[in-house]
């Protein structure tokens, strides 16, 4: 489903992405954790080229792009594989719950309104703001709004679904209403990349952990292997002072 | 000598000052209607840092902002005729000079100075948008002319709308300036009219109240327009 080789990104002297390869099945759902600045964030967002990195390429599905010659149209498609659920939610301000979802599905998708609007009803159904539709962003709790994010991921109707640390601008009583439809779309069988550090989620969900170090996967298995065996001393140290162990 | 404020007489004069106003409303909303398209433009450009075109808008916003709106009326006045006349003699065109009312120049000289304001507040309303925002219409695969028109460009309207009414509104009065080069606006005709009876006073007392109420009209205006776009918003209770 996904193939990453040899993913290179570098802000200035700062090696973020030190040439990461990476194989990702379908269905699998896979959690990046690490330290800060490891380049967890960026690697998944190198995945939709939010981040566009300097050297290597990524395949998913069967759009395949590289970093030395990336044009517009390679971009587009490959953005067409995959949505993505942000730390700030990031929903369109000036549109409605319901808006936000129907956005892409009119725009991109060249749905008529009627059909997205009823599609999109559908999917915020799914996430439990049946009541909301015609809220603004700002009227909504952090919970709602990442849920309505959620809505807005599935509506592109992608390969995989990246979400970039979803719950760790949220209150602790948001956050498991968002790992609750997390855990559903996971069950659904969609393939999920996430970058998170939520422990019921990582243990009981994902199928996989990575767990990243400068720039660099360090740690590669089952949350299992992960957490009870880790190979590197570097990880050892990560996960006992997160207290991941 | 009669009265010291007649105050008759001002009353009598509103007719005849108010008949002109049709002539700055029209100056105005033209230069203002221009300035938004040109102010919107000149804001893309620099926005999304157009080589070549970016670093001369700059010049022309701070030729612009640096120099009186009475300075350059006066520059258009005489320097559009000349740059005309020496296009017609260099290139062999035929504008002519004598066919373009004066109220042209107007509307040209005022649209160019409060369209290099309004690109400033168009652009660092465009700035203000989350970078969030581009990257979520990115994420569903909006083009980047969709995301643009969709999402990015009515939010920083809305945002730019207050600071956009206040270029208006200051447009709206610089077009009292427009008498200099002969057009006769309701300023213009308020000069007149106090020339004839040495009561100046009184009648620019008529304009100051008539430029008001316009004024004060178009803040109404505004106001209710910028109560709809701001719908979305949440707003923290007194």
């Amino acid at each position: 489903m996904i193939d990453v080789k040899g993913l290179k990104k570098s802000f200035g002297d700062n090696h973020v992405l030190r040439g990461v390869d990476l194989k990702v099945e379908k269905g699998e759902i896979v959690t990046m954790i690490g330290p800060s600045g490891a380049g967890k964030t960026t690697l998944l967002r190198s995945l939709n080229w939010l981040d566009a990195p300097d050297a290597g390429t990524i395949r998913i599905d069967d759009a395949e792009i590289d970093a030395a010659r990336a044009g517009k149209k390679a971009v587009k498609r490959l953005r067409s594989k995959t949505a993505m659920v942000f730390q700030h939610y990031n929903l369109f301000n000036n549109k409605t719950a319901l808006e936000n979802v129907t956005e892409s599905l009119i725009m991109v998708k060249k749905l008529s309104k009627e059909t997205a609007k009823a599609r999109g009803k559908e999917l915020l159904d799914r996430v439990g703001l049946s009541d909301k539709y015609n809220a603004y962003p700002s009227f909504l709790s952090g919970g709602q709004q990442q849920r309505v994010g959620i809505a807005r991921a599935l509506a592109v109707d992608p390969k995989v679904i990246l979400f970039d640390e979803p719950t760790s601008a949220l209150d602790p009583e948001w956050v498991n209403e968002v790992l609750t439809v997390m855990t559903e779309i996971a069950r659904e069988g969609m393939t999920m990349v996430v970058v998170s550090h939520e422990m019921r989620f990582v243990r009981d969900v994902s199928t996989r952990v990575l767990l990243l170090d400068d720039g660099q996967i360090l740690e590669d298995g089952t949350p299992e292997q992960v957490f009870k065996n880790p190979q590197h001393e570097r990880a050892q140290q990560f996960l006992k002072l997160a207290h991941l162990e | 000598m009669g009265k010291i404020f007649d105050i008759q007489f001002m009353i009598s004069t509103i007719p005849q000052i108010g008949s002109k106003l049709p002539v700055t409303l029209w100056i105005a909303f033209l230069s203002g209607f221009i300035a938004l398209i040109l102010g919107f433009i000149i804001a893309m450009i620099r926005y999304f840092n157009v080589r070549v075109l970016s670093p001369l808008c700059k010049l022309f916003v701070s030729f612009m902002r640096g120099t009186p709106a009475m300075v350059q009326l006066l520059v258009a006045y005489y320097g559009v005729p000349i740059l005309l006349r020496g296009m017609n003699e260099g290139l062999g065109t035929r504008f002519s000079v004598n066919g373009i009312p004066a109220a042209a120049f107007a509307v040209f000289a005022l649209s160019l100075n409060s369209g290099a304001f309004m690109s400033e507040t168009i652009r660092g309303a465009m700035m203000a948008i989350d970078a969030g925002q581009l990257e979520a219409c990115y994420s569903v695969n909006l083009s980047a002319g969709q995301a643009l028109r969709r999402i990015i460009l009515p939010q920083a309207f809305t945002n730019a709308l207050p600071a956009l009414g206040n270029s208006f509104i200051s447009l709206l009065k610089e077009t009292s300036l427009v008498f200099n080069i002969s057009v006769i606006e309701m300023m213009a005709q308020a000069k007149i009219t106090g020339s004839r009876s040495y009561r100046f006073f009184e009648v620019y007392i008529v304009v100051a109240l008539i430029y008001w109420a316009v004024c004060f009209l178009m803040e109404r205006v505004l106001a209710v327009v910028e109560e709809k776009v701001r719908r979305y918003e949440r707003r923290a209770v007194k």
